[in-house]
């Protein structure tokens, strides 16, 4: 209230109301997410005030497009987005575990508990939490050839929250055999290294792996083949087009010759540069049918390429930086920055390569590559919101994949580590805490019931009976999840539902965290709102 | 040396971009018009140094801008962020083909197209019999312009429009350098927009420049020094003209002393970074454009974006005249337009030589006065009036170097003066003049600025049918004060950049921003400057650069820290 005194345009907020504030923003929030969660989720489905439509089964996309003004809901939302950038799912899980987490602590304080109290609670339980995943997880051995049939499982798991059943189930192979492409021995798998491409067409949804690269423009010359077969390809980055020096001032010449003199003098050393890349054409392909293709990450322009077509070349201009490197790994060879050393070692090799042209559209697709360490998934959908879902479900799938081969462990799934670790919480140990800090334990514990809750909701089940019965099996000794069609309790290892350990792991760290810092708050303060407003 | 690359970043950018494509519409509507008048037929000039050919999935061709506009999500309006020519299913979209569980749809309410937006798209439709007639839909956008998109009537590419999303505050707190770097940085936006540009360069053959229109009295400045980063990563040699621009409403006075100093400081940083990163800067706004000397014959409202942006935009449009004169013959010279030059050979002229200096100040003369008998009959140079904002009048700099550019000139009896004739008239002007630039460029061409339907009524009632100055006011002046497209078909402009010590308080207050709120030990800002992510030595960085900008233009002056303001 002292605030008051220095400023007396400052809202000030007391304690309970602060507090309720914070419980009412994070249970809002829940409240939109809840419905997303799982393979029997709703897809959400947003339309702009200009009639542009978004669909999304993702919190993470979800969160970013929900224009968020309240101040708690944004640390939230921040909390849950900044999940999704370290382990790549798991956002919806971050909110409602939150959410729940401030539910379940509002109960005890309306008791009239001291937050403090819950709080430390909370600490207790999620230490034990993380002690228990680590005894929990099913760890896998990733030696030089991964498990194939596991990393499937937790792809297939993953997608199919996000598409339904066949579509996921198709995109499961594509995604494990994506990940281990580009996977090296002994270095962290780079993900930036497959490739995502989408082309528009008419109406079905259709995806699959090329083992090589799509680039997304062609060769900007008609007399270029649109198909060549046994290639050598030169990856590069110089420029073969004419440029004026910084130093020349343009228009300061004395007379019309002496300035097409230069002119020409630029020109000439553009045109070396393309005669030497010619040459290598003519040296590596001489007497035989393969092809040449330069993909340059610079400009080339009409008179180069020109030169190019002539000499029997395919040139693409202006390639991604990106895939200069996705290139490289394709193909072989090495991405070259300068003409003059030119070897037959710097080429990459592709079986195929040709240009698919779609309206002003065009592919180039480079196929048939002998080691490929690149490559490209190619999703194909009837509009852009359609494309845009599938592919955000890819980017999830291959960082599920990627954590799994990293963490070398995953996780029991359908809700079974959840209803485990509340059977541990509550079981053994909330004895051997001591006063009123069980409270917060219990708390803790219940929070944890609302993934299987959730699911169990979302499927149009008796959220009370399952908890019983699922619990009921876990005491018993079995680790049960939760099948959505039935309600009955599965195995989850028998019907290969696994999460990442690394995702859920974050969630167990990240949610407590900021609801503890929420709870905490015992004033709200705004001051300097009402001085911006002009009086 | 051909394509030109524009990028509008930021809601001011995108309210001049709008006027700025419309011009280029109007000039191609013409071009095609039958009844058109002839100095639009022989215009000569290249629309394909902005414009890009395509086609859509089913054959139609398409002739879109070569642009990119950043901007909030929701800033669009009523347009979609696809544009209008490549969407031909959109029937079949709302069908879920990823999802076969239940569906939840949040449908914002649509916004209503205006009555401009209404006839522009019903037009080949039949329409349930009432017409719309052209003083309803230039009544319906005095009142009510309130996107960028309510009085385009330009086709976009669907890669042209960026929404940028997930920042989760208001556009009011979107107000300082700092954010906009952290809003880009995060997530995949930089990257799509990057891409964007990939696209677009891609297809040029020999691109000749960017110009860059930016927002900068927000967060958008630095969103756009992310995107400039990129650029000269990538495209090392094209050169970069920026227009860093303000509308009047961003001057709005501050109560409180704290976001007053947060507003200096973020005007010194954006400043400088967006100095560092192009190859000529033009600051462009000023704080009240309806009382300044540019608005002789105008009658503007400050605080309609809808009417200030129109002004900017013509005088931009008047620069890239010269950059997209088509060749003619060996030596470059038609009867009806001369001094083509390609945006490298006037950057390299302002900036490259000499001084060096990299800042440019805008001025317009709009209208400019008509010539009689083979000259203005009012001092030409005098009525070009500056539109970048601090700058010092009546400076005697030897060094100067200017490039100006006059279009549709009329001459005696309302027809367009020769190019010889204004050229010379010019000359004389020069001649006569007591501060004459060391170097001056003229590019002259006989095509006048079409006033598109769209645009505001800002023209007083001065100005004829053709931009022509009466000299009396007509009799009914009580009728209407400000005059618009109904009644002015299409004026002369003229408009020049400048480099010159004119500039030097510009660049003066924003020295003293960063010295006092930034440097100086103890100084109130040094804790906002750490919040936008900048070190000690990056705060001294940017001091250091600002005032090597101003030692440029001033040599001698030992600049003194405690004169400031």
């Amino acid at each position: 209230m002292s605030v008051r005194v220095l400023n007396p345009n400052a809202e000030v907020l007391n304690k309970s109301a602060a507090l309720h504030m914070n419980i009412n923003a994070a249970k809002g929030l829940q409240d939109v997410l809840k419905s997303n969660l799982g393979p029997k989720g709703t897809i959400k489905m947003l339309v702009g005030g200009s009639g542009d439509i978004k669909l999304t089964k993702d919190g993470n996309t979800l969160l970013k497009e929900m224009q968020i003004q309240n101040p708690t809901a944004i640390m939230i939302a921040r909390t849950a987005v900044a999940q999704d950038d370290i382990s790549g799912d798991g956002t919806t899980s971050t909110v409602i575990f939150i959410g729940e987490l401030m539910k379940q602590a509002e109960r005890c304080i309306d008791e009239g508990m001291h937050p403090r109290v819950i709080v430390d609670g909370f600490e207790i339980a999620k230490k034990a939490t993380l002690l228990f995943l680590e005894k929990f997880k099913t760890p896998v051995v990733m030696g030089d050839e991964p498990d194939r049939e596991m990393l499937k499982m937790v792809a297939r798991t993953t997608l199919r929250t996000k598409l339904y059943e066949a579509l996921a189930d198709q995109l499961t192979e594509i995604v494990v055999n994506s990940v281990l492409c580009v996977r090296k021995p002994e270095e962290a798998i780079d993900l930036f290294m497959v490739e995502i491409m989408h082309m528009r067409q008419k109406f079905d949804v259709d995806t699959r792996l090329v083992e090589g690269l799509v680039l997304d423009h062609g060769s900007r010359h008609p007399d270029m083949k649109r198909r060549a077969e046994n290639c050598h390809i030169l990856t590069c980055n110089v420029s073969l087009e004419y440029e004026k020096s910084e130093i020349n001032a343009g228009f300061f010449y004395s007379n019309a010759e002496q300035r097409e003199a230069m002119v020409a003098a630029e020109r000439r050393s553009v045109d070396e540069r393309v005669r030497k890349i010619i040459a290598l054409k003519d040296k590596v392909c001489k007497g035989t049918e393969d092809n040449f293709v330069i993909i340059n990450q610079k400009g080339i322009d009409p008179p180069s390429l020109d030169l190019l077509a002539r000499a029997g070349i395919v040139a693409l201009r202006r390639a991604k930086r990106r895939n200069m490197e996705r290139l490289v790994l394709a193909c072989g060879g090495e991405a070259v920055n300068s003409v003059d050393d030119l070897t037959p070692d710097c080429l990459g090799w592709a079986g195929l390569v040709y240009e698919h042209v779609l309206g002003e559209e065009k592919y180039t697709f480079v196929e048939n590559v002998k080691h490929p360490n690149s490559c490209t998934i190619l999703i194909k959908g009837p509009n852009d919101h359609t494309i845009a879902q599938i592919k955000d479900a890819v980017r999830d799938g291959l960082r599920a994949v990627k954590n799994t081969i990293e963490d070398e462990a995953v996780v029991r799934g359908a809700g079974a580590f959840e209803v485990a670790a509340r059977q541990h919480l509550v079981n053994e140990v909330k004895k051997t805490v001591k006063g009123r800090a069980q409270l917060g334990v219990q708390a803790f514990a219940d929070a944890l019931l609302i993934v299987p809750k959730t699911l169990a909701e979302n499927s149009g089940l008796d959220t009370q009976d399952i908890i019983i019965s699922l619990t009921g099996e876990h005491d018993n000794g079995n680790i049960v999840g939760l099948n959505q069609h039935t309600g009955d309790p599965i195995d989850p290892q028998m019907e290969g539902i696994f999460d990442n350990y690394a995702v859920k792991r974050q969630i167990i760290n990240s949610g407590p965290v900021i609801a503890s810092q929420l709870l905490l708050v015992d004033e709200v303060i705004r001051a300097g709102r009402n001085m911006r407003k002009p009086t | 040396m051909k394509e030109l690359v524009t990028f509008q970043v930021g809601s001011y950018a995108n309210f001049i971009g709008s006027h700025f494509w419309n011009f280029q519409d109007e000039l191609l509507g013409l071009l095609e018009d039958p009844q058109a008048h002839l100095v639009f037929k022989n215009q000569n000039l290249d629309m394909d140094v902005l414009y890009r050919t395509g086609e859509t999935q089913q054959g139609m061709p398409t002739y879109t801008p070569r642009m990119i506009s950043v901007d909030f999500q929701g800033s669009l309006g009523s347009m979609s962020s696809s544009g209008t020519l490549y969407n031909h299913n959109p029937s079949s979209s709302s069908r879920v083909a990823t999802w076969t569980g239940n569906v939840s749809t949040q449908a914002s309410e649509p916004h209503k197209k205006n009555l401009f937006l209404q006839r522009l798209y019903d037009e080949g439709q039949e329409t349930n019999g009432s017409e719309i007639l052209d003083t309803d839909v230039v009544k319906s956008l005095e009142d009510g312009v309130q996107f960028w998109t309510d009085f385009s009537k330009v086709h976009y590419h669907p890669q042209s429009l960026f929404e940028l999303n997930g920042s989760w505050m208001n556009p009011q707190e979107f107000n300082n350098y700092g954010i906009g770097r952290n809003t880009l940085s995060e997530g995949l936006q930089g990257d799509e927009i990057n891409e964007r540009l990939r696209f677009f360069i891609e297809e040029c053959d020999h691109v000749q420049g960017i110009q860059f229109m930016v927002d900068d009295s927000g967060g958008f400045s630095g969103v756009a020094a992310s995107l400039l980063e990129n650029i000269e990563d990538e495209y090392t040699n094209v050169p970069v003209l920026l227009y860093s621009v303000r509308s009047p409403n961003s001057y709005n006075n501050l109560t409180s002393r704290k976001l007053s100093i947060t507003r200096n400081l973020h005007d010194a940083v954006s400043f400088s970074a967006l100095s560092s990163l192009c190859k000529l800067i033009v600051p462009v706004g000023l704080p009240s454009l309806s009382e300044s000397k540019v608005s002789q014959y105008l009658n503007v409202e400050n605080e309609k974006p809808y009417q200030s942006s129109a002004v900017y935009a013509s005088a931009i449009h008047s620069i890239t005249i010269p950059f997209r004169m088509k060749k003619v013959g060996p030596t470059g010279e038609s009867s009806n337009e001369s001094g083509g030059m390609n945006l490298y050979e006037c950057i390299q002229m302002l900036a490259g030589q000499g001084r060096q200096n990299s800042v440019a100040v805008l001025d317009a003369a709009m209208p400019p006065p008509s010539m009689a008998a083979g000259r203005f009959q009012q001092p030409l140079l005098g009525n070009l009036q500056p539109l970048t904002p601090e700058t010092a009048h009546d400076v005697d700099d030897s060094q100067a170097i200017e490039s100006l550019i006059v279009h549709g000139a009329l001459g005696a009896g309302e027809h367009e003066a020769s190019v010889s004739e204004v050229s010379e008239a010019v000359e004389t002007e020069y001649e006569s003049t007591s501060s004459r630039p060391r170097f001056s460029h003229l590019s002259l061409s006989r095509c006048p600025l079409p006033i598109p339907l769209p645009f505001p009524s800002i023209f007083n009632n001065l100005v004829g049918r053709r931009g022509d100055l009466l000299l009396t006011t007509p009799t009914e002046s009580g009728s209407s004060s400000r005059r618009g497209s109904l009644d002015v078909h299409s004026i002369p402009m003229a408009a020049r950049l400048r480099s010159t010590t004119a500039v030097l308080p510009f660049l003066e207050n924003r020295l003293g921003y960063i010295r006092k709120f930034g440097i100086e030990r103890g100084s109130i800002g040094a804790s906002v400057l750490t919040s936008w992510g900048f070190g000690r030595e990056e705060v001294e960085e940017i001091g250091e650069n600002l005032s090597k900008m101003v030692l440029t233009l001033d040599p001698q002056q030992g600049y003194s820290s405690d004169d400031s303001d």
